[in-house]
């Protein structure tokens, strides 16, 4: 979904994170999340092939629709899409094929899905990082400055502007930047295509198409961030030792940066992580609306047939994703966490 | 180690202006020194599946390669009727069951090899041969018994039946010295430039970039003559609003299958020309008349009254087709006839009034009550056997027009005492459901060629279905008038006496009902007129520009002398916008980094 | 014996309420919702639903807003004031339902998970942890294109991809609770399972999933205006997606049709807002934690 469901001020993610500051040791710790990790991988395979079988329709009529066919070149289609073999069978080939890295071949475009996602994946994560980066800077900054000067207006505005767009659908906001800026910025795709050769201006000419992709994205995600490092921010300055600091005499300046905010961080930064797969939804609208050529586009494409194997592939690799973040947040917080390594 | 983490953050949100700031300063020279006045830029909105003309089956696709290849023949720009490609003159037998095409001397691929006979063969024997190179044409070739080159300048088609569309193979050319290494036709390689750079047509494919861009410049050596318009790009966009913007915007010079709201728009807008063409696609409400295999085994699970024709012509007294043009098309549509729209005029069939289906309710109700279907409770008509008049109507629910006209459809069936419930699925499932006879209404619509024997075999009893779900059927129709009617026209080498055969087919197809078509959708196009003039018309009065039968539209194309600069770049405003915005976002940052010293200082 | 129970939770109940209204951004999110539900509940006795029909619709396509038409018409020449009042019926229909749908697998999940221990709890945290990565939208999505089209497969996609966050919170809840005193004691006493969830655990977690379940009618409404962007709503009711997306269909967007995108979209986030302002301040009343700092 566009939001998550988790609370906004993200104490329950925290709580989660807290439980899981078990007192294992460090390798049997890994081992057990990797395990887990792969047994999620496996189940998002088969939930993936099972689910995506049981749609209904005949994917070769709406390929071969508007084109004269032949009935033998529709059972040729059928036998080289695999489709006339029992369903067992079709699992045990894709199953293999995705051990050797082959996704199948799309119904629509006829090309291998494992290239038409690895051709989208740059886009991608260009948008998702620029994005998820500058929302960890907007947010963790937002989100101490209202922390510290909590209930001044400053704190109330911010909160409100940052809930406010939290409620927002990203594609109608995506929409609403794309005609209020009217031709300001490029409206469709990553490049244009008379962009300069060399590298400088490629650079240039990507980072101007990315900016209202990247703003729609950002204007949806930084508020978890603030609101997180908010909350953790404000529990961390109830804290015993904070009062022990001021006691001893220090700076209020000085005690937020040294004590509070590094503590508070924690919490925020392994969010970046968890809240991964919301913003991988996120981008699936956005992409569309601003036809930004990668998955979340694909996704958008493989929809309209639906092209099963297009979307089968797209699936797997966005779950996949979302589990090995998910994986390495659980690792960095363990590493991160004064309190765990101490153990 | 962490407490300087904040100081990084900010200063990483100072960096944040400079790629903002970047594009005022270095951007603004780069994109004035490329004069792309020759250059058209032409928005897509479908995909690209393939560049390799063997596979290429989507109609961008297929679009692409009509300019990239040379055809045998094509329809022409004029009146679509034949004119010569590579083949110069063509003659059948008097059978009709050889033709021979001599072709054009001097013809040169952009490689500098000649064009010859061989080529063609070598084409039209690879579809034959190899299943993968059928993908996309393979249609063409089934009445094929062989092709041969007897010498270079002759060619020699042998088909097992006669077939009046022989000047009409809509299949590119290949050159055989590339093609002939191509061992599989699903390789990638097939969709690279160094394979279909090579080309005959008016311009060459010189990049692609999947989902992105295609790129052609004009053919030097084209026969006819090089375009102007130097170069050609068709840009890849993910919806029509998007691309309606970036003409409004000057990003793109052409776009097409606009809706009717988009049209409208733009008809008012400056230096924007529209087009309204008459289309080659046709609309329809399917109605199953009781599908059946060839075995004429009953399919599907149809809804028993409409095998009764007397439903069937109620059904299509009940639908005003011209509200559905005037509201949901906002009135870009031709009222409906036979099944050839009138685009080809040769080939349209005009009912006369008496025997048209005009929009009348009561009439409707009447004929309703006659045939024994009485109302029932919830007035909801019950047929004798005892059976309510409810019926399914299934559409495509990412179509704008499935969405709506169902709307309207369920609306006045609903006046006459028939139920309707809206099924809006996938595109594959409406094509499954209608393919395999589990439907009752169904909104349906194909697109047509200049030549009609395709549409017109559709609607025979050898096209039902061998089995469930392979049918190459359209409306499970299949009657020996028609059939009689379709053999005739089928054979007829006489263009005038095939016409009339043909539009005999469709009254006969008319009178039946299988399917009412609704509309013939308008093609509407609009394109920059500040930079570009004369885009030729297929056919020439009221036909559309993309996507035509031939390469006509863009070939003769020229650009306006002096309109070049204003597309490309970003006008001055939005130059002056970007440097405001970035202004602001620098002060504020600049402000705030300020003011933070500041209380710093007065804490200390 | 119940009836100075009952007393007490009034009381409570009555506490609640203060610290509540004391929270103005929650107060006013409740305002909004009260108003918004009663005239969506109203719609069919002040309006007349005849305005919807296409056939019978008498406006021209895209006319401006004018005193006929305070928001102007759609494409069909209906009253977009009208489809947005209708369209609110859906959105919270959609909204609340896959809301229970969603909070009732999640407290199900999480209480179980929590109460019996062993290899249950195991294998159901293994399950909600699983739930819990895949990215929901594109499960919503395969969800949808597999069931046919209607509301029931819209309110069943939202509901069953969001409920392993209520879980979690639920069963952290849970486990705190059961390690209070208490439970041990009725425990010892003989209490059975169902005795202690049902008379202990049960209210003591319901203030939190309360909370939590604002906040989820939020972003199941979203999620419906999303999948019905994405062409997978349902087709025969009109909702405020649906409107969003015939507008973006139709292209009355490029005609300039202002009117037409902007209120379902503003009638989203108002709503969304109003429900996530009054989820925070219900979150911050029940929850220790976070009591002092809104």
């Amino acid at each position: 979904m566009t939001t998550s469901t988790t609370s906004t001020t993200g104490t329950n993610t925290v709580a989660d994170l807290d439980e899981r500051r078990s007192g294992t040791s460090t390798p049997r710790f890994l081992l057990g999340k990797i395990g887990g990790a792969l047994a999620s991988l496996v189940l998002v395979v088969v939930l993936g092939f099972l689910l995506f079988r049981m749609i209904p329709g005949d994917p070769v009529a709406t390929m071969t629709r508007d084109r004269p066919t032949s009935p033998q070149q529709l059972a040729d289609l059928r036998e080289r899409l695999g489709i006339d073999k029992p369903l067992w069978q079709q699992f045990v080939d894709y199953f293999g094929g995705l051990l050797r890295g082959d996704l199948g071949e799309s119904y629509s475009f006829s090309r291998p899905v494992a290239t038409m996602i690895g051709e989208r994946l740059w886009p991608t994560i260009l948008l998702v990082g620029t994005a998820t980066v500058l929302a960890v800077i907007l947010g963790l900054w937002l989100g101490v400055r209202a922390a510290w000067r909590r209930n001044s207006t400053f704190d109330r505005v911010q909160t409100g502007i940052a809930l406010t767009l939290w409620s927002v659908p990203q594609f109608w906001l995506g929409l609403i930047l794309l005609i209020a800026t009217q031709g300001l910025f490029p409206s469709r795709g990553m490049r244009s295509p008379d962009a300069p050769e060399h590298f400088f201006g490629q650079a240039l000419d990507i980072a101007w198409h990315l900016t209202l992709p990247c703003l729609t994205l950002l204007a949806v995600i930084y508020a978890q961030y603030m609101l997180v490092m908010r909350s953790s921010l404000l529990e961390e300055m109830g804290a015993e030792y904070l009062t022990t600091a001021r006691a001893k005499g220090l700076r209020d300046d000085l005690v937020r940066r040294r004590h509070a905010v590094p503590n508070a961080l924690l919490p925020t930064v392994t969010l970046v992580f968890l809240q991964f797969g919301m913003v991988v939804s996120g981008t699936v609208t956005v992409e569309a609306v601003f036809s930004w050529p990668g998955l979340g586009q694909l996704t958008y494409q493989a929809l309209r047939g639906p092209d099963l194997p297009l979307l089968q592939g797209v699936f797997i690799v966005l779950a996949g994703s979302v589990i090995l973040m998910n994986l390495l947040a659980e690792v960095l917080y363990r590493v991160l966490d004064p309190r765990v390594r101490a153990t | 180690m962490l407490f300087s983490r904040l100081r990084r953050v900010r200063a990483a949100f100072a960096a944040l202006a400079v790629p903002l700031l970047m594009p005022v300063a270095f951007a603004q020279p780069a994109q004035a020194q490329s004069d792309n006045s020759g250059v058209l830029r032409v928005a897509l909105v479908q995909e690209i599946d393939h560049l390799n003309p063997f596979t290429a089956s989507f109609a961008s696709s297929t679009m692409v390669g009509r300019f990239a290849w040379e055809f045998l023949t094509l329809p022409s720009a004029e009146d679509a009727t034949p004119t010569g490609g590579i083949a110069e003159s063509w003659e059948p037998s008097p059978d009709g069951l050889t033709w021979t095409f001599k072709i054009r001397p001097g013809m040169k691929w952009s490689d500098d090899q000649p064009i010859t006979a061989d080529d063609a063969a070598f084409t039209f024997n690879r579809i034959m041969d190899d299943e993968k190179a059928a993908e996309a044409n393979g249609s063409y070739v089934e009445n094929f018994e062989s092709v041969t080159a007897p010498d270079e300048s002759t060619l020699v088609i042998k088909i097992k039946e006669r077939q009046a569309s022989m000047t009409a193979l809509d299949v590119p050319i290949v050159p055989e010295h590339i093609w002939s290494d191509i061992e599989d036709m699903a390789d990638p390689r097939t969709d690279s430039v160094e394979v279909v750079g090579v080309g005959s047509g008016p311009f060459l494919i010189t990049e692609y970039r999947p989902n992105e861009l295609v790129r052609l410049k004009a053919n030097p050596g084209y026969w006819r003559g090089k375009s102007k318009v130097e170069e050609l790009q068709f840009l890849k966009f993910d919806n029509s609003e998007a691309a309606v913007n970036a003409l409004q915007n000057g990003e793109v010079d052409f776009v097409n299958r606009l809706t009717q709201a988009q049209f409208d728009t733009l008809k008012n807008a400056d230096d924007i020309e529209t087009n309204q063409a008459n289309g080659r696609r046709y609309r329809e409400l399917l109605m199953n008349p009781g599908a059946q295999n060839i075995e004429r085994q009953p399919i599907g699970d149809g809804h028993p009254a409409l095998r009764d024709v007397r439903v069937r012509k109620a059904i299509a007294k009940a639908i005003d087709p011209q509200v559905l043009v005037d509201r949901v098309l906002g009135g870009y549509g031709e009222l409906p006839g036979g099944l050839v729209p009138p685009i080809y005029d040769n080939f349209h069939y005009t009912p006369a009034d008496d025997v048209k289906y005009t929009f009348d309710p009561d009439a409707a109700k009447r004929e309703l009550d006659a045939a024994g279907y009485r109302e029932g409770p919830g007035g909801i008509r019950v047929g004798p056997d005892g059976r309510k008049l409810e019926f399914r109507l299934t559409a495509r629910s990412s179509e704008d027009y499935g969405q709506r006209a169902t709307d309207y459809i369920a609306g006045w069936l609903k006046d006459v005492g028939i139920g309707v419930k809206k099924n809006l699925v996938s595109d594959n499932e409406v094509d499954e459901t209608t393919s395999s006879g589990h439907y009752d209404l169904a909104l349906s619509g194909w697109g047509t060629n200049p030549d009609p024997d395709y549409i017109l075999a559709k609607q025979t009893c050898a096209s039902l279905p061998a089995s469930s779900g392979s049918s190459s059927s359209n409306a499970f129709f299949c009657d020996e008038e028609y059939d009689r009617l379709y053999a005739q026209q089928a054979a007829e080498t006489d263009e005038a006496k095939r016409g009339e055969f043909a539009r005999e087919a469709q009254a006969r197809y008319y009178d039946q009902v299988p399917s009412l078509v609704l509309d013939y959708d308008n093609a509407l196009e609009a394109y920059r007129s500040d930079r570009f003039t004369n885009f030729q018309r297929q056919p020439v009065e009221d036909g559309q520009i993309m996507e035509q039968t031939g390469y006509w539209g863009f070939y003769n194309a020229e650009p306006v002398a002096g309109g070049g600069d204003s597309g490309g770049g970003l006008s001055a405003g939005a130059w002056v916008g970007i440097g405001a915005g970035a202004l602001v976002i620098v002060a504020g940052a600049a402000t705030v980094l300020l003011r933070r010293r500041a209380s710093t200082e007065d804490r200390e | 014996m119940t009836s100075p129970v009952w007393q007490r939770r009034r009381a409570a109940a009555a506490t609640l309420w203060q610290e509540f209204s004391r929270n103005k951004g929650g107060l006013i999110g409740l305002g909004f919702l009260v108003v918004v539900v009663v005239l969506a509940a109203l719609a069919p006795v002040i309006t007349d639903e005849s305005g919807l029909d296409v056939i019978t619709a008498t406006g021209t396509p895209l006319q401006p807003p004018s005193w006929e038409y305070l928001l102007g018409t759609d494409v069909d020449g209906r009253s977009v004031l009208l489809l947005t009042f209708w369209g609110a019926r859906v959105s919270l229909l959609v909204g609340f339902a896959a809301t229970v749908l969603s909070v009732f697998i999640g407290t199900l999940v999480g209480i179980t998970a929590a109460h019996f221990g062993g290899w249950l709890s195991a294998v159901l945290l293994r399950f909600t942890d699983f739930f819990l990565v895949l990215p929901s939208l594109v499960l919503a999505i395969a969800l949808s294109s597999v069931l046919p089209k209607g509301i029931a497969t819209i309110i069943l996609a939202v509901g069953v991809t969001s409920w392993p966050a209520t879980a979690r919170l639920v069963r952290a809840q849970t486990l705190t609770i059961e390690s209070r005193p208490y439970i041990e004691r009725a425990k010892a006493l003989g209490g059975g399972h169902a005795h202690i969830v049902g008379k202990h655990v049960l209210p003591a977690v319901l203030p939190l999933v309360l909370a939590n379940t604002t906040l989820v009618v939020g972003s199941s409404i979203i999620a419906e205006s999303t999948l019905s962007f994405l062409g997978l709503g349902d087709p025969t009711a009109v909702s405020w997606g649906s409107m969003l997306q015939t507008a973006l269909g139709s292209g009355s967007v490029t005609a300039g049709a202002w009117w037409y995108l902007l209120p379902p979209g503003l009638a989203i986030v108002v709503i969304v807002l109003s429900f996530t302002l009054v989820g925070r301040a219900l979150e911050t009343v029940l929850n220790p934690r976070l009591k002092g700092d809104r």
